[in-house]
C-alpha cells in the first residue's frame, strides 16, 4: 500500500512536469494518468470511471496566454489516487461508485486549489529568471541550464507533495465515511456522472462549433447516425 | 544545409522542450528560450563577452503558444547568423521581430493546438475509453494523437523557422495550419456525436431513462454556461456535485 502510494505521489511529480516545465505531450491528462494508476494499483474500472470524468472536463481548461489554468494535471492524479485508495480491490461495487465520486469531487477540488500553487511556483521563477541574466552576464554560461533544471525539479517535487497530502488525508479522513455511506454515495454517482459527461461533451462542444450552423449539423447528423447504428445494428 | 548545421538546430528542438521549465509572469518563456537558442548563440559568437551579452539579451520578455515556438527560434537563429555576419537587426530590432513573432505564432497555435488538437485529442482519447474501458487504448489514443503532431512541429519547427526566417508564416504553412483547424473542428463534431451517442446507449443497450435524462439536462447546462466565461466550467461541475450530493443526502429525509 505504501509502495503503490509513493508511486502515486511520484506520478503526480511526472504530471506536474509535462504540464508545463517539460515537453507538453500531454502524458498529464487525467485519462493518461488515470489509466497508469488503473494498472498500478490493478483496478481499471475505478481508475478509468474518474478518469473519464475528469478528462472530459480538463479537456476545455486551456493554458492560453499568461492565464494559468486549473491544474488537471494534479486533479487527474488525486482524483483517481484518491478513488483508489477509498475503494480497496474486492469491494462491492456501490463501495467503488462511492469512492468513484469522492474521487472526481477530490479531483475537481484539488485541481481548483492548484492554481494559487501554480502561481506562487510562477511568481518563484521570477528570481530565478533574474538571476540567470546576473550571472551570464558575470560570465556563468551554464545559468539557463541551472535555472530550468531548478525550475523543472521544483515543479517535480511540488507535484509529488501536492499528491502525497490528497492522497494520505483522504486514506486517513475519507475511508470510514465512504464505506458507511457507500448506498446514498453510490446513488449520487449514477446521477452525477452521466450529469458530468453531459455538461463536459457540450463544452467541448460549444468549442467546435463555435456558432456555425454546418458544425452543429454534422455533429447532428453524427450524433443520430451513430445511435442509429448502435442501437438497430449495422443494415 | 549552409550556416548553422542540421545538429545545432537539432539542439535547439530538443532544447525547446524546456521552454517553459521556468514560466514565469515576469519575462514569461524568455529563460527556457536562451537555454533553446544557446546552442546557436555559441555557434555564431566566438567572442565570450560578445557571447554572454547576447545570452542575456535573450533573457527578457518571450512569450508564444509553446509548439510553435520552435518555429520562432529557428526564425531567430537566422536572424542571429546575420547580425554575426554584421548583417542583421540590432538588439532593439531583434526584441521587435521576437515580439512580432511571439504574438502572430500564438494567435495561429492557440487555435491549432489548444483550441483545436488538444481537445479533438481528448474527446477521441475518451471515445476510445467508453468504448473499451477494459483497456489503455483511451489513453494511448489521446497521447498518440496530441504529441506525434506536437513533437513533430517541435522538432521540425525549427528547420521550417530557419529556412523561412521572421516570414515563416507568409507561405504555405500558414494556409495548412489554418486547414488543419477547420479540418480538426469538423472531425470534432463528429467524434462528439458519435461520443453523445455511445454515452446514451454504449454497444447498443440503451441506458436507463434517468441516466439518458441527466446526460440531456447535462449536455443542456453545458450549452448554456458555455455562453458565460464565469464560472468556469470547473466550477460548474463543483456546483453539479455538490447540488446532487445535496439531493442523496436529503432523500434520507
Amino acid at each position: 500500500m505504501i509502495e503503490r502510494v509513493a508511486m502515486t505521489a511520484m506520478l503526480g511529480g511526472l504530471a506536474a512536469l509535462d504540464a508545463t516545465p517539460v515537453a507538453q505531450t500531454l502524458l498529464s491528462q487525467p485519462l493518461v494518468t488515470s489509466t497508469l494508476l488503473g494498472w498500478l494499483w490493478g483496478d481499471w474500472a475505478t481508475a478509468m470511471s474518474v478518469g473519464v470524468v475528469l478528462q472530459i472536463l480538463a479537456a476545455g481548461t486551456l493554458p492560453v496566454g499568461a492565464r494559468t489554468p486549473e491544474d488537471y494535471a494534479m486533479g487527474g492524479v488525486v482524483g483517481a489516487g484518491v478513488a483508489l485508495v477509498l475503494a480497496p480491490v474486492g469491494v462491492l461495487q456501490p463501495w467503488r461508485e462511492a469512492a468513484q465520486l469522492v474521487g472526481v469531487l477530490a479531483g475537481l477540488v484539488a485541481a481548483t486549489a492548484g492554481v494559487p500553487l501554480l502561481r506562487w511556483q510562477r511568481r518563484r521563477n521570477e528570481g530565478l529568471a533574474r538571476w540567470c541574466e546576473a550571472q551570464l552576464l558575470a560570465g556563468d554560461e551554464r545559468a539557463p541550464a541551472v535555472a530550468n533544471l531548478a525550475g523543472a525539479v521544483h515543479s517535480f517535487g511540488v507535484g509529488v507533495a501536492y499528491c502525497a497530502v490528497w492522497i494520505v488525508a483522504a486514506g486517513l479522513l475519507l475511508r470510514q465515511p465512504v464505506e458507511a455511506e457507500s448506498l446514498r454515495l453510490s446513488s449520487a454517482w449514477t446521477l452525477a456522472q452521466p450529469l458530468w459527461l453531459g455538461f463536459g461533451l457540450a463544452q467541448l462542444l460549444s468549442a467546435f462549433v463555435q456558432r456555425r450552423l454546418t458544425r452543429a449539423g454534422v455533429f447532428a447528423a453524427a450524433m443520430v447516425g451513430a445511435w442509429l447504428t448502435l442501437v438497430m445494428g449495422t443494415p | 544545409m549552409a550556416g548553422l548545421g542540421r545538429l545545432i538546430l537539432w539542439r535547439i528542438a530538443l532544447r525547446a522542450n524546456l521552454l517553459q521549465a521556468t514560466w514565469n509572469f515576469e519575462r514569461q518563456q524568455g529563460v527556457g528560450w536562451v537555454y533553446a537558442l544557446q546552442p546557436a548563440i555559441e555557434a555564431l559568437y566566438r567572442d565570450p563577452v560578445e557571447r554572454r551579452a547576447r545570452l542575456a539579451e535573450h533573457t527578457a520578455y518571450f512569450n508564444t503558444q509553446p509548439t510553435l515556438a520552435s518555429l520562432a527560434l529557428g526564425a531567430v537563429a537566422r536572424l542571429e547568423e546575420q547580425r554575426a555576419a554584421g548583417a542583421g537587426p540590432d538588439a532593439a530590432g531583434m526584441a521587435r521581430v521576437k515580439a512580432a513573432l511571439g504574438s502572430t505564432l500564438a494567435a495561429l497555435g492557440d487555435r491549432l493546438f489548444w483550441f483545436s488538437l488538444r481537445p479533438f485529442a481528448a474527446v477521441l482519447g475518451v471515445l476510445v475509453a467508453l468504448a473499451r474501458p477494459e483497456t489503455a487504448w483511451g489513453a494511448v489514443t489521446l497521447w498518440l494523437c496530441y504529441s506525434v503532431v506536437h513533437m513533430g512541429v517541435r522538432f521540425a519547427g525549427v528547420e521550417w523557422g530557419y529556412r523561412g526566417g521572421p516570414a515563416v508564416l507568409g507561405g504555405r504553412l500558414r494556409t495548412y495550419m489554418e486547414a488543419a483547424v477547420t479540418v480538426l473542428a469538423y472531425a470534432g463534431c463528429i467524434v462528439l456525436g458519435v461520443a453523445v451517442a455511445w454515452s446514451l446507449a454504449p454497444g447498443g443497450a440503451p441506458r436507463p431513462i434517468a441516466v439518458q435524462s441527466a446526460l440531456a439536462c447535462g449536455l443542456g447546462l453545458g450549452l448554456l454556461s458555455a455562453q458565460r466565461a464565469r464560472p468556469s466550467p470547473t466550477q460548474w461541475a463543483l456546483g453539479i456535485g455538490a447540488l446532487v450530493l445535496a439531493a442523496s443526502w436529503l432523500q434520507r429525509f
